[in-house]
């Protein structure tokens, strides 16, 4: 691959080495090398402009609403809670979830342990659950940081995890995405699954945050 | 020895994940759905670890890159590896989309 080195697309970035708000639009650079790469991949019959609009409509439709769900079941449900712990790949079939090529861990916060997740080597992310994953959980600060001081991390997000409960970090990989099982708030015993799903963020599954409290 | 992309552990920023939050653009999904059609059971073009590793050959790069911009890349030395298409045919292509886009974008 070394032949290709002469011809890394100009990265927008700034001097400092952090990439751009990426709400800003590519550079023209980034922008005419997908557009080249998706003609010539059209032009090839490699993928047609269906198939990609497509895997757009369809990458939107993962949301983290899909995992709030999974976990508003798994705290009504304790044979499912079971499942999903154990064979998580399994359980979430029944919302329409397919796995592969990966598989699926899901952990469970307690009174006694904290589970966060990361993938310091890239990206790793159950997105067919929970969809794109945010900017931070890709960038380099949150990486680097997230095994070594958990919990200064997690006060970053505002997350205070007491000093008697354990932090577990699960660092992810290209096979094995974790998803975290929050701890089902207090009060809400006589809930609905429907109004428990409403107090399950993205950020409480990928453990940065606790669930919310029926109080707020 | 320490690849580039081997964060962990090491000292680095605050998270900040208010500012480093965003729905991501047009742009970023497009990329994002090509790459996963090309890694898809009917394409099977490209895996995971092969696209990690032509982000990995970035060397110092790596950390210039933003995301999408990184895999992009990795992509398009993945395609070209494989012979989907020629360096020439990418070259002549881009050339073709740059000066459309261009005028495009000056309107």
């Amino acid at each position: 691959m070394s032949e290709h080195h002469h011809d890394h697309l100009n990265a927008t970035h700034t001097h400092d080495g952090k990439p751009i708000q990426n709400d800003e639009p590519p550079s023209i650079e980034a922008e005419s090398l997908e557009t080249a790469v998706r003609e010539l991949l059209m032009e090839k019959g490699v993928i047609t402009a269906d198939e990609l609009r497509g895997a757009i409509e369809a990458q939107e439709q993962r949301r983290p609403e899909l995992g709030a769900k999974i976990i508003a079941r798994a705290w009504v449900d304790e044979d499912f809670k079971q499942k999903l712990l154990s064979h998580g790949d399994m359980a979430v079939r029944s919302f329409g979830v397919d796995m592969k090529p990966t598989e699926l861990c899901v952990v469970e916060n307690t009174e006694e342990v904290h589970n966060l997740v990361v993938c310091t080597l890239c990206s790793c992310y159950p997105r067919a659950i929970l969809g794109i994953p945010p900017a931070w959980y890709k960038r380099r600060d949150y990486r680097s940081r997230a095994v070594r001081e958990p919990r200064s991390v997690l006060s970053e997000f505002g997350t205070i995890i007491s000093e008697d409960r354990q932090v577990r970090v699960h660092d992810s990989n290209a096979d094995l995405r974790y998803l975290v099982l929050p701890i089902r708030p207090s009060g809400t015993d006589d809930w609905s699954e429907e109004d428990l799903a409403e107090l399950v963020t993205r950020d409480s599954m990928i453990g940065v945050a606790e669930a919310i409290t029926p109080d707020g | 020895m320490r690849g580039p992309q081997d964060y962990g552990g090491l000292p680095a920023g605050l998270v900040d994940p208010v500012k480093n939050e965003h729905e991501p653009t047009h742009w970023e999904r497009r990329v994002d759905a090509i790459m996963l059609l090309l890694f898809d059971p009917k394409r099977r073009l490209a895996r995971v670890d092969e696209s990690r590793r032509m982000q990995e050959a970035l060397g110092d790069d790596y950390h210039k890159y933003p995301y999408y911009e990184r895999w992009l890349q990795a992509i398009t030395w993945l395609l070209l590896e494989k012979g989907v298409f020629t360096q020439e045919e990418l070259d002549k292509k881009r050339e073709e989309v740059r000066s459309r886009l261009e005028a495009e974008r000056n309107g």
